[in-house]
């Protein structure tokens, strides 16, 4: 697994819109806590774009900020300014010729899960799944989850912990960690973006989803052959879930312990990675141990 | 030479290639050379005759006995004896009855050898759940037609690619009016045709005209539903391969992005680089939420995906999550002509 530097102080950092559009106002709090944690930023033309529909740009113009952030020497991160929806139509256009020869701090979540999946499978190379700018606004910037993404560049190795959960199953393992965003894994699945999580630790969270659609996602991972062989399961948040007039009958924990009964390694759940303030920095493809015991689970990169 | 290469090759000099499948005088199901790149020989049920027995199921959504009846006394009306399965009526929240009970009483219908069909009495959500669980090799020594569509498409889709069976996308027990002599004639005519694909009696489709329209000549095996659905199958054992096929989607209640999403994922996982035609249903659009408005129509986002590829494509089929929803012969070789000024589609 190709580690990026982590930053030093002097550092610069790209924000840069891959997929909806972003004003810049909604950055503002991210750009100026960047500087003040001593990086230097700079803004891609997809932030506060003038585009005046849902993306950020045409394909052309977001594929285009990025492969500048991407291969930009003097570029040591790149941040994406929000998730939404557009990686997809530009994953397979981008160039990481540069990239490989410079490895940089991918950092992001939701939609950017293509991103950190696409690098993980086609390029062995770890990126942060983690708070985005918006999640700075609003007094963000001191949350948990934000100052963990400090960490986190600064190279500090991590340690979550999370209280103990009714549905947890115990056990304890040491793999590489994968995941991300349930729709979009399940919408990587069979492109050449989709992750192999054959012995890996694999982490899930959602947003606005019904509950019988999280239910069909999970079995098509399953169906597909990656709940059968994970290291671990960590079960983060499943945020505005919304349920169908007539109740589908089960919580989303109830539906994904159904799903992986048949399986016997270590389940979390209610892990802090989520679309709300619990929502801290986890390293993708970097090995970690996951301990789900009797006392609060942990995370230990 | 892989397979795939020696079957084109072949293809090419006229030795192999779909044959036309045609209504069965023996009674006995017709097993013809397969189209393309599919080994399996293709499967089709006998076509029904008067006095054949259609069971009634609930692979998914619940469904109670009083609203299946219309349906029950049409069909039966049409000379079919009905067969109802014991999920009809049971609930357990969405569900029509537990997975076991809805697997038992499919199971027992694909076993069944007085069943000729087996109706899906209505979709919703729940085929995946027990698609894994079945055994449906009964209906290799005696095919049946299945019906039902949207979440249907689980079955439809997992039969055609483990069986090469044909099978028959359309309207369900809960489309059916609850007073046929008021039923609008393009709800009548969509559920007639379901008679008409059962029997084997000749489909026609009107379809209108869209000016992003695509024309071109397609022949091959019908594949298609619910594309959502479709999409959910992807890497799993029931996920299609769409090789050298006429594919047919429709879908309901999505939002835009997540149309345009799904069509990626068709073409980055291949699905649409050697596809013979596609037919776009319709697409009951979920509207935007305010300030994430997607500024493109699904004509517009299917129009850009087929830009690099150059098979014939056509809007606004008559199928989908609507009156005019036509029954269509899954797995079964159809042309697809799109002309400025007509769209032909015939099943051959």
């Amino acid at each position: 697994m190709i580690v990026p530097p982590f930053l030093q102080s002097g550092d610069t950092i790209a924000v840069v819109c891959p997929s909806g559009f972003m004003p810049r106002e909604k950055a503002q709090t991210c750009i100026e806590t960047l500087q003040q944690w001593g990086y230097t930023v700079r803004i891609g033309a997809t932030l506060d774009s003038q585009s005046e529909n849902y993306f950020s740009g045409t394909n052309e113009e977001r594929l285009a900020d990025l492969q500048q952030a991407l291969d930009d020497p003097a570029v040591n991160a790149v941040l994406c300014g929000r998730g939404g929806y557009g990686l997809s139509r530009i994953i397979d256009a981008i160039d990481f010729t540069t990239f490989r020869k410079k490895p940089k701090w991918i950092i992001g979540y939701s939609d950017v899960t293509v991103l950190h999946a696409h690098l993980f499978t086609r390029y062995t190379t770890a990126s942060l799944h983690s708070p985005m700018a918006g999640a700075f606004n609003d007094g963000g910037a001191v949350t948990e989850g934000v100052l963990s993404l400090r960490r986190a560049l600064a190279g500090e190795p991590s340690a979550y912990t999370c209280a103990i959960h009714p549905f947890n199953r115990r056990g304890k393992a040491s793999a590489p960690l994968v995941g991300g965003n349930l729709s979009i894994l399940a919408h990587l699945v069979g492109t050449p973006s989709d992750i192999d999580t054959h012995g890996k630790l694999l982490f899930l969270e959602d947003v606005g989803e019904y509950l019988y659609n999280l239910d069909r996602m999970l079995r098509q991972l399953k169906r597909s052959g990656k709940l059968a062989h994970l290291a671990g399961l960590i079960i983060g948040g499943f945020t505005d879930l919304k349920d169908t007039t007539r109740p589908f009958g089960a919580t989303a924990e109830a539906i994904v312990s159904d799903v992986v009964s048949e399986y016997d390694y270590p389940v979390c759940f209610g892990f802090p990675v989520s679309h709300s303030p619990d929502n801290v920095a986890l390293k993708m493809g970097v090995t970690h141990t996951l301990i789900v015991s009797d006392e609060p689970t942990l995370l230990i990169e | 030479m892989n397979r795939k290469n020696f079957l084109s090759s072949l293809l090419t000099i006229g030795v192999a290639g779909p044959v036309l499948a045609t209504p069965d005088p023996t009674r006995t199901h017709v097993t013809i050379p397969s189209p393309a790149t599919d080994p399996l020989p293709l499967l089709v049920p006998p076509f029904l005759r008067y006095g054949d027995t259609i069971g009634i199921t609930c692979p998914a959504g619940d469904i109670t006995a009083k609203e299946i009846q219309p349906a029950v006394d049409l069909i039966e009306s049409w000379g079919f004896r009905i067969k109802i399965g014991d999920t009809i009526g049971k609930k357990d929240f969405i569900f029509g009855g537990t997975d076991e009970e809805r697997a038992a009483d499919l199971q027992r219908m694909l076993r069944d050898p007085e069943l000729s069909a087996i109706l899906c009495a209505r979709g919703g959500y729940g085929a995946v759940h027990i698609v894994d669980s079945l055994d449906f090799s009964p209906l290799k020594a005696k095919p049946k037609w299945i019906i039902g569509f949207s979440d249907i498409t689980v079955f439809l889709s997992h039969l055609h690619t483990n069986l090469n069976l044909a099978s028959i996308h359309s309207k369900m027990c809960n489309s059916f009016p609850d007073d046929w002599s008021k039923a609008e004639p393009v709800q009548a005519d969509a559920i007639l045709s379901i008679r008409e694909a059962l029997t084997g009696g000749k489909m026609e489709y009107t379809v209108p005209l869209h000016p992003q329209n695509r024309a071109g000549y397609a022949k091959g095996p019908l594949v298609g539903g619910n594309l959502k659905t479709i999409i959910s199958l992807v890497g799993t054992r029931s996920d299609i391969d769409t090789e050298g096929k006429i594919l047919f989607v429709e879908d309901t209640g999505e939002y835009l992005y997540s149309i345009d999403r799904m069509f990626w994922h068709l073409q980055r996982t291949g699905k649409l680089d050697r596809l013979a035609g596609l037919i776009v249903g319709g697409f009951k659009v979920k509207p935007d939420d305010p300030g994430e408005e997607y500024g493109h129509s699904v004509y517009d986002i299917v129009a850009e995906r087929v830009k690099p590829y150059s098979f014939p494509v056509c809007f606004d089929f008559p199928v989908g999550h609507q009156k005019n929803n036509f029954a269509l012969r899954v797995g079964m070789p159809h042309t697809l002509e799109v002309k400025p000024d007509s769209v032909q589609f015939f099943s051959v």
